[in-house]
C-alpha cells in the first residue's frame, strides 16, 4: 500500500513539475529568455530526475527484482534516461538546446507509462525464468540508455530537417529550376544562395552558407549535438545488442535468433552506423544525414514499442497483450 | 570519400636524426624568428614500392640552414633492403592487379557501402513483417495472386526470392557478403594507410592554411614555446620545429574505427563459422531416461564435424520446477549425468534457464518441459504409470491430461476418471461425469474416493525439454564482440589537432577535432586563456628561455 501510494506521488510530482518546465521552455522560446525562469526550469528538471529516480528504487526495493521486467518499468526507465541526458550537459554548460527537446520527450514517455493504456502492467510482474540473469541489468538498462540518447539526437535532426525544410526539400528534388518567387521575403534570403550555388547544391557550404549568421549557427550546434549524442547513443546500443547476444547464447542456445526484436535493434544499429558514415563525407553532411538519423528516430519506435505491440517472438514479456 | 589514400600513392618517409620524440627536445633561442632558426626539415623520401610498402619509418634531419618550407624530395632513393619491384609487375599478373585494384576501389566506395547497409536494414526489416519458415500453403493463403499486397507482392515474388526463410535467403546473404567485402576493401584501402597517415606529424608552415581551420586564433604578443607548455600540460603530444608547433590529443578515436571494422569482419567471420560447423538439436525426455548426444544432434553445414564427446550418453536424473508464492513457474531445474562409453559418470550438474551445461565443445541448455507420466494408486494396487498427454486449449499455458478407466474396459463407451494438471504442483481431479472431484498434490499420499475406487497421486514425473548445440564459431563471434564493444568505446574519443605558428611576436593557433566540436572551441579558448602575455618584446628570449628552462 506504501509502495503504490508513493509510487503514486512520485509519478504526479515528475509529471507536473515536467509540464512546468515545458511551458517554462515555450515561453522562453517565444519570448525573450529571461534568466531566472531558466534556472528554475534546470531546478525543476533536477527534481524531475530525483523523482523518477525514486519512483525506480521504490519499485526495485518492492518488487525485489530490478526495474526492467515490462514495458511500463522500462518507459519509466526511459524517462530516466531523457533527463539524465538532460542532466549532464546541463553542468556542462549554462545552456542548451537539449533541454527544449529533451523535456517534452520526458513528458510524453511518462505520460505514455502512466496513462490508461498501461494500467494494467502498474503492479509489477514476476520474472520470467528467461529473465533470471546477471544480464538482465547489463543488457535492458544498456539498451533503453541506447534509445534514450538516440532519440535524443534523432530529435535534434528532426529539428534540423524542420528548419532546413526548404533546402531539404529542395536536396531531395536535386531540381535545378524551383521557383522561389512566390515564397515569403525570409526565403529570398535562401533563393539568393540558391542562385550562387546551385551547381553545388548537395555540398555542405550551400547547407550552412545561409546569409543569417544565428540561424546557421545554430543548425550546426544543433548538428553537432546531434551527432555528439548519436554517437553516445550507438555505443550503448553497441553494448546493448552484443551482452543480449551473449546472452542469448547462455538463455536460447544461440547469440543469434533471428527473433523481430532482435533484428529490428539491428536494423537501427545498422541505421545509426549509416548515419555515423553520412557525417565522414562532406558531400552527405547537413540534410542527408539528418534525413538518415531521423529515419532512424521512426526506426527506435518499431523497435522498442512496435514489435512489442505485435508481441511476436522472444521478447514477447515486454508486449501489451502479455499477463 | 572511401580512397583518400591509394595504394599507388608514395608513402612519405621521414629521416630522423634526434634521438627522442620529445616535444620540446632542442630548444633555441628565437632572437628573431626569421633568422638564425635552428630548425628541422624533413626530408620526405617518396618510394614506390607497390603493394608492399614497408612499415613507415620516420626521421627528422636536423639541420642549420635556414628553414625552408616542407621540402618533399621526388627523387626514388632506395634503402637498398627494398627491391624496386614495381617494373617486374607487368604481363598477365599486372592486369590482375590492375583488375583487383579497381575492384578493390569500387567496393571501397562509401556511397556503395551505405547502400548496402540500406538494402540489408530493409530486407531484415521485411523478414520480420512475413512470416518465416511457414508452409507453402501459409503464403499462397496470405499472399494470394488475385489481391496482390501493395499491388504486386504475391506468393510467387516470396518463393522466387526466398522471403519465406529471409535470413538464409541467396539475396540476403550475398548482400552481407558484400558488405563485407566492403568491409575488407575500406578497411585495407583506407583505414590501413590511414594509421600511417595519423602516425606523421604534420606542420603547416602558413599562418593563411592555420587560419582556415575549424579554430583559429590569433594570441599578439604570445610565445610558441608556451603554447606548447600549455598544451601539454592539457594532454597533447606537442611537436615543436621551430616556428611552427603540431599538436595532437586522442590518436586512439580516431585508429578506433579501424579496429570497429576489423571487429565486425570478426563476428561475420564467426557468425559464418556457426552456420556451417553447427550440429543443433532438441529432445524431450522424461525424468530418469536416457539420450546419447550424437542421436540428437544434426549437422547445419558442411564443415560439421562430429567429434568422440557425441558418443557421450545423458541420464536425465531429476527434472523439477520452482514456484512463485503465486503459483507461477518461477525456474526449472534439470540434474543430468554424462556417461562416456564405458557407463563411467564424467559429468554431473543441475542446469536451469540460464545455466547450460558445457561439455567438450557441447553446450546442453534448459528450454521446455511437459509432464510424461502420473504415477497413482488405485485402491492400494500399482503404482500404475499413466501416460500424459498434452491438451490444445487457448491461451498460452500448458495442460496435460490423462484417464483412469473405471468398470468395464472393453465396453465402447468407456468411462472412467480425468486427471487434469497444468504443472508439477497439483492435479485436478474429474469423475466419470465429468464433475469436479477434487484436487490433489503428488507426494501428499491423501487419497481421493471417486466412483468408488479410491485414488492416490503418488508422483507427476516431468519431462525436461533439452536444446543440445555444438557451435565452433562461438568463441571467434565472442572474440568480435569484445573487440567491437572496445572499440567503439574508443571510438567515442576525439581525435584533435593544433597547429601553430609563431609570425612576429603573434602566434597563429589553429585546429580540428573530428568529434567533439561542440567543445573543442569552448576547450581551446580555456586552454589558450592561460598562454601567458609577453608585455616587454625586447626581454622575449629571456622570457621564453625561463619558461622551458
Amino acid at each position: 500500500m506504501i509502495f503504490s501510494t508513493l509510487e503514486h506521488i512520485l509519478t504526479h510530482i515528475s509529471f507536473s513539475v515536467i509540464s512546468i518546465v515545458i511551458s517554462i521552455h515555450l515561453i522562453t522560446l517565444l519570448v525573450n529568455e529571461i534568466v531566472g525562469l531558466y534556472d528554475l526550469s534546470k531546478k525543476a528538471m533536477i527534481i524531475t530526475f530525483f523523482c523518477v529516480t525514486g519512483l525506480l528504487i521504490t519499485r526495485w526495493f518492492f518488487s525485489g527484482h530490478l526495474p526492467f521486467s515490462d514495458l511500463y518499468e522500462s518507459l519509466i526507465f526511459l524517462s530516466w534516461g531523457f533527463s539524465i541526458f538532460h542532466m549532464v550537459p546541463c553542468f556542462k554548460k549554462e545552456k542548451n538546446l537539449l533541454s527544449t527537446i529533451i523535456a517534452p520527450s520526458v513528458i510524453f514517455t511518462q505520460g505514455f507509462a502512466t496513462s490508461g493504456l498501461l494500467t494494467k502492467m502498474h503492479q509489477s510482474v514476476i520474472l520470467v525464468p528467461a529473465l533470471q540473469s546477471h544480464w538482465l541489468m547489463m543488457h535492458v538498462s544498456m539498451m533503453i540508455l541506447a534509445y534514450a540518447a538516440l532519440l535524443c539526437g534523432s530529435l535534434l535532426s528532426v529539428a534540423i530537417l524542420v528548419i532546413t525544410f526548404q533546402e531539404a526539400i529542395q536536396i531531395l528534388a536535386f531540381t535545378k529550376n524551383l521557383d522561389f518567387l512566390n515564397k515569403s521575403v525570409d526565403f529570398v534570403e535562401i533563393k539568393y544562395m540558391n542562385m550562387n550555388e546551385r551547381n553545388n547544391v548537395l555540398r555542405k557550404t550551400s547547407f550552412y552558407s545561409s546569409r543569417n549568421y544565428y540561424r546557421s549557427q545554430f543548425i550546426q550546434q544543433l548538428d553537432r549535438w546531434g551527432y555528439r549524442i548519436i554517437s553516445l547513443g550507438f555505443l550503448f546500443l553497441t553494448i546493448g545488442i552484443l551482452s543480449g547476444a551473449v546472452w542469448a547464447n547462455e538463455a536460447w542456445g544461440s547469440y543469434w535468433n533471428w527473433d523481430p526484436k532482435e533484428t529490428w535493434a539491428f536494423i537501427t544499429w545498422t541505421i545509426f552506423a549509416i548515419y555515423l558514415h553520412t557525417r565522414k563525407t562532406k558531400k552527405f553532411e547537413g540534410v542527408n544525414s539528418s534525413i538518415v538519423a531521423s529515419i532512424g528516430f521512426l526506426i527506435i519506435w518499431i523497435c522498442y514499442l512496435g514489435i512489442n505491440l505485435l508481441g511476436i517472438g522472444l521478447h514477447s514479456y515486454g508486449s501489451f497483450t502479455s499477463n | 570519400m572511401c580512397h583518400m589514400m591509394s595504394l599507388r600513392s608514395p608513402m612519405n618517409q621521414c629521416l630522423l636524426k634526434v634521438p627522442t620524440f620529445h616535444p620540446l627536445f632542442k630548444y633555441n633561442r628565437i632572437h628573431s624568428h626569421r633568422h638564425n632558426t635552428f630548425s628541422f626539415t624533413i626530408s620526405c623520401n617518396l618510394k614506390n614500392k607497390g603493394k608492399n610498402n614497408s612499415l613507415l619509418s620516420q626521421k627528422i634531419v636536423l639541420s642549420e640552414s635556414s628553414p625552408p618550407p616542407l621540402t618533399q624530395d621526388n627523387d626514388d632513393i632506395n634503402n637498398g633492403n627494398v627491391p624496386a619491384s614495381s617494373k617486374n609487375q607487368k604481363g598477365p599478373y599486372g592486369v590482375v592487379k590492375k583488375l583487383s585494384k579497381k575492384v578493390l576501389q569500387i567496393l571501397s566506395n562509401l556511397p556503395l557501402a551505405i547502400g548496402e547497409m540500406f538494402i540489408i536494414a530493409f530486407l531484415m526489416g521485411l523478414g520480420t513483417f512475413i512470416d518465416q519458415g511457414e508452409k507453402p500453403e501459409f503464403y499462397f493463403q496470405n499472399y494470394p495472386e488475385d489481391h496482390p499486397v501493395l499491388g504486386f507482392f504475391t506468393w510467387r515474388w516470396i518463393f522466387f526470392l526466398g522471403f519465406d526463410h529471409m535470413y538464409s535467403a541467396p539475396i540476403f546473404l550475398s548482400m552481407l557478403a558484400l558488405l563485407g567485402a566492403s568491409l575488407i576493401a575500406c578497411t585495407y584501402t583506407t583505414q590501413l594507410p590511414l594509421i600511417k597517415v595519423s602516425k606523421r606529424w604534420s606542420f603547416i608552415h602558413s599562418a593563411e592554411a592555420i587560419r582556415k581551420q575549424e579554430f583559429s586564433e590569433s594570441l599578439p604578443r604570445a610565445s610558441i614555446q608556451d603554447v606548447g607548455t600549455i598544451l601539454m600540460g592539457a594532454g597533447y603530444e606537442v611537436f615543436l620545429k621551430g616556428p611552427t608547433l603540431y599538436a595532437f590529443r586522442g590518436l586512439a578515436g580516431r585508429l578506433a574505427p579501424v579496429g570497429v571494422h576489423i571487429a565486425l569482419l570478426l563476428i561475420m567471420g564467426g557468425g559464418t563459422l556457426s552456420a556451417a560447423g553447427s550440429f543443433k538439436g532438441s529432445v524431450t525426455v522424461p525424468q530418469g531416461l536416457n539420450f546419447v548426444v550424437g542421436d540428437v544432434l544434426g549437422p547445419t553445414g558442411f564443415l560439421s564435424l562430429p567429434t568422440d564427446a557425441f558418443n557421450t550418453e545423458i541420464h536425465v536424473n531429476r527434472f523439477s520446477m520452482d514456484y512463485y508464492e503465486s503459483g507461477e513457474v518461477s525456474q526449472f531445474h534439470t540434474d543430468l549425468s554424462l556417461l562416456d562409453m564405458d557407463g563411467k559418470e564424467v559429468m554431473r550438474k543441475t542446469i536451469s534457464v540460464n545455466d547450460p551445461l558445457r561439455y567438450d565443445g557441447i553446450t546442453i541448455y534448459q528450454t521446455d518441459w511437459s509432464i510424461s507420466a502420473l504415477q497413482i494408486l488405485k485402491d492400494n494396487e500399482g503404482p500404475y504409470n499413466l501416460a500424459m498427454a498434452p491438451l490444445k486449449i487457448n491461451g498460452d499455458k500448458k495442460l496435460y491430461g490423462t484417464f483412469l478407466p473405471v468398470g468395464d474396459v472393453n465396453s465402447p463407451d468407456v468411462k472412467g476418471i480425468s486427471m487434469l494438471a497444468r504443472d508439477l504442483q497439483s492435479i485436478v481431479l474429474y469423475d466419470k461425469e465429468g464433475k469436479f472431484a477434487g484436487v490433489r498434490r503428488p507426494n501428499s499420499k491423501l487419497p481421493i474416493n471417486i466412483d468408488g475406487s479410491e485414488i492416490v497421486v503418488v508422483d507427476a514425473i516431468g519431462s525436461s525439454g533439452l536444446d543440445l548445440k555444438t557451435d565452433p564459431g562461438v568463441p571467434v563471434v565472442y572474440a568480435g564482440f569484445g573487440a567491437l564493444m572496445l572499440t567503439t568505446c574508443i571510438s567515442y574519443l576525439s581525435h584533435s589537432q593544433i597547429w601553430a605558428l609563431q609570425d612576429g611576436t603573434t602566434v597563429v593557433i589553429g585546429g580540428k577535432t573530428n568529434r567533439s566540436k561542440l567543445e573543442f572551441p569552448d576547450e581551446m579558448n580555456l586552454l589558450l586563456d592561460k598562454i601567458p602575455e609577453i608585455v616587454e618584446s625586447s626581454s622575449l628570449s629571456k622570457q621564453t628561455d625561463s619558461m622551458v628552462g
